[in-house]
C-alpha cells in the first residue's frame, strides 16, 4: 500500500513536471514572434492608408508663412507637431509652383499663392529624418518597446519617397514647369528661419497645361 | 510566572509595532521629500551640468536632493540605489552606467515605492522606470550624417570614434550616422574603432589610425570629448586643416571651436530641459500623477557655423 502511494506521488510528480517543461505552439505564431517588428510592413500600412488622410487636411505653404507674421504661436499650436520636448517641429504643407531650377539634391520652386510667394526646396537627393512620420501627429512613440524599430519606421517610410516619389518626378520635371506637391517641412521654434524651406515629398505632380 | 514569556513577546511586538510606525512616519508633513540624483560619472563636465540642474530644480520645487557618482560603474551605482532605497529617498533622477546592466537597480527602486526617471540615457526596458526623457540622438545624428554627406560631395574616407559599447547613445547615434552615410558608396570609412567618449584616448585611437590611413578626409566622434581629443591629434599631425571632425553633445569647447572653424558640426543636446523636466515629473509624482509617458524624446538640434550664434554651451543661449 506504501509503495503503491509512493508510485503515485512519483508520477504525479513527473507529470507536473513534463507539464510545465513542455509547450504546444502554433508554428505561425512562433514564426511571427521570430520575426519581430516589420518597420518596412508599418511603415507601407502607414504611407498607404493613414498618411492621406493628413496630408488632404494640410495647410498652403504660402498661407503658413502669412501666419508666422501674425501669429507664430497659433501657427506653431494648430499646424505642427513633434514627439516629445524640444523646439524642432514638423508641419505638413501643400502648394504649388513654378520650378526655377533642377539642381543635383534638389528642385527650387517658386510658391503660387494669394499669400506669400517664397522660394521652396524640394527635396530630391538628401531624403533623411522624421519630418513625414512626425508631421501627422498619427505615430506615438509609447506605442513602440524598442526605440530603434521606431527609427526605422523613419528610415523605411523615406526608403518609399525615395525609390516610388521622386524617381518619376526627378525623370521629367524641368526649369518653367508648374507642380503641385504635398510634403512635409521642418521648423525651428525658437529659431524659425523661413529663408531655405525644404520639403520633403509626399506626393508631386508636374502640372499639364 | 505562568505568564511571562507572552508578556515578553507581546512587549517585543509592540517595540517592532513602534519602531516600524516610526519608520513608515519618519518623513512627517513638514520634512521635505528626499530625491536621490544618481550620475554615471562626474568625470565628465556634461554630466555634472546634469546633476547640478537637477538638484537645482529639485531644491526649487522644494526638496532635498543628494547627488551620487557611479563612476562608470554599475556595482557602484547598485549600492548607491540600495543606500538610496534604505535611507528614505522618495524617487530617484537616474542618468545609467549600462542600458542592460541597469535594470535591476531600477526595478529593486519601483518595487520598494520608489519612482525613478531616467535622464538622457536609456534601459533596455520599457516597465522598469516611471519615465525616461532621453536625447533623440539617433535622430540628432541622422541630420549631421546630412550635414557630413553634404560638406564632404558625398565622397571621401572618413573614420567614426565611438562611444561606450555597452551604452545605447553609443549605438543610437552611430546608427542614425550610418542610416544615411551607408546610402553613399563614396563614403568610405577606413577605421571604426571605441574611445569609451573620453578625449584623451580619442586622441591616442586617431594617432593610431592616421599611421595606416593618412589620407582620411573627415572623422565622426560619438561625443564632443573625443571630437576635441580627435582634432588634437589632427594638429598634432599637421592635419587640422584638412580634415573635417563632426561631434556630438553641446559642449562648450566644440561650441566655441564651430565658431573658429576647427569643428565642423555638433548636435545640441539640452541637458537642463532633460534634468528639469525629471524633477517635475518627480514633484507630479508626489502630487499623485501616476500617468507618465514611458519615453519622452529631447530634440537635438544641429550646431554649424551659419547658427552657432544662436546657441551656447549645453543649450541654447
Amino acid at each position: 500500500m506504501k509503495r503503491t502511494m509512493k508510485y503515485i506521488a512519483s508520477l504525479l510528480l513527473v507529470a507536473v513536471v513534463v507539464y510545465n517543461s513542455v509547450y504546444f505552439k502554433k508554428l505561425n505564431e512562433v514564426k511571427a514572434e521570430a520575426a519581430g517588428f516589420n518597420a518596412a510592413n508599418y511603415a507601407r500600412e502607414f504611407w498607404n492608408k493613414k498618411l492621406p488622410e493628413h496630408t488632404g487636411k494640410a495647410i498652403e505653404i504660402g498661407q503658413l508663412l502669412a501666419l508666422f507674421q501674425t501669429d507664430k504661436e497659433k501657427a506653431f499650436a494648430d499646424y505642427s507637431h513633434a514627439l516629445g520636448i524640444g523646439n524642432v517641429k514638423y508641419f505638413l504643407v501643400k502648394g504649388s509652383g513654378i520650378v526655377q531650377s533642377v539642381d543635383e539634391n534638389q528642385v527650387s520652386v517658386r510658391i503660387e499663392s494669394e499669400k506669400e510667394k517664397p522660394e521652396v526646396f524640394i527635396a530630391t537627393e538628401y531624403v533623411f529624418g522624421n519630418a513625414v512620420r512626425d508631421a501627422s501627429g498619427e505615430i506615438d512613440i509609447n506605442e513602440f518597446t524598442n526605440s530603434m524599430d521606431f527609427n526605422n519606421v523613419s528610415a523605411e517610410i523615406n526608403k518609399i519617397i525615395r525609390q516610388k516619389v521622386i524617381p518619376p518626378f526627378r525623370a521629367q520635371v524641368k526649369k518653367g514647369d508648374r507642380i503641385s506637391f504635398s510634403g512635409a517641412i521642418e521648423l525651428n521654434k525658437e529659431h524659425l528661419s523661413t529663408r531655405s524651406i525644404e520639403v520633403i515629398p509626399i506626393d508631386l505632380r508636374i502640372i499639364k497645361e | 510566572m505562568r505568564f511571562k514569556y507572552p508578556y515578553s513577546i507581546a512587549l517585543i511586538l509592540v517595540f517592532f509595532g513602534v519602531a516600524l510606525i516610526r519608520c513608515k512616519t519618519r518623513q512627517s508633513a513638514d520634512e521635505p521629500k528626499k530625491i536621490a540624483i544618481v550620475v554615471s560619472t562626474l568625470n565628465n563636465p556634461w554630466f555634472v551640468f546634469l546633476a547640478e540642474r537637477a538638484a537645482a530644480k529639485a531644491k526649487e520645487l522644494g526638496y532635498e536632493s543628494k547627488v551620487f557618482d557611479s563612476q562608470n560603474n554599475t556595482s557602484l551605482e547598485t549600492d548607491h540605489f540600495e543606500n538610496a532605497i534604505s535611507s528614505g529617498y522618495d524617487a530617484v533622477l537616474f542618468n545609467p552606467t549600462d542600458a542592460d546592466g541597469s535594470v535591476v537597480n531600477v526595478k529593486n527602486a519601483t518595487a520598494a515605492g520608489v519612482p525613478v526617471f531616467c535622464m538622457d540615457r536609456e534601459i533596455n526596458s520599457n516597465e522598469a522606470a516611471t519615465s525616461q526623457i532621453l536625447s533623440d540622438s539617433y535622430s540628432g545624428c541622422v541630420t549631421i550624417a546630412k550635414y557630413f554627406a553634404e560638406t564632404l560631395n558625398k565622397k571621401g574616407k572618413y573614420v567614426e570614434l565611438l562611444g561606450l559599447v555597452g551604452d545605447n547613445n553609443t549605438w543610437n547615434r552611430s546608427k542614425g550616422f550610418h542610416s544615411v552615410v551607408d546610402q553613399y558608396p563614396g563614403l568610405k570609412m577606413v577605421a571604426q574603432q571605441s574611445a569609451d567618449f573620453e578625449r584623451n584616448k580619442a586622441m591616442e585611437v586617431l594617432e593610431s589610425i592616421l599611421q595606416a590611413n593618412p589620407d582620411i578626409d573627415a572623422v565622426f566622434c560619438g561625443n564632443d570629448a573625443m571630437a576635441m581629443g580627435a582634432y588634437q591629434a589632427l594638429v598634432a599631425s599637421g592635419k587640422a586643416e584638412k580634415v573635417k571632425v563632426f561631434g556630438f553633445d553641446g559642449a562648450e569647447d566644440v561650441v566655441k571651436s564651430i565658431q573658429e572653424g576647427k569643428i565642423m558640426a555638433t548636435g545640441m543636446q539640452f541637458p537642463e530641459i532633460m534634468a528639469q523636466t525629471a524633477a517635475t515629473m518627480a514633484d507630479e509624482y508626489f502630487r499623485g500623477e501616476r500617468d507618465f509617458p514611458k519615453k519622452m524624446p529631447v530634440a537635438v538640434e544641429i550646431v554649424k557655423k551659419d547658427n552657432v550664434e544662436n546657441y551656447a554651451a549645453y543649450g541654447k543661449k
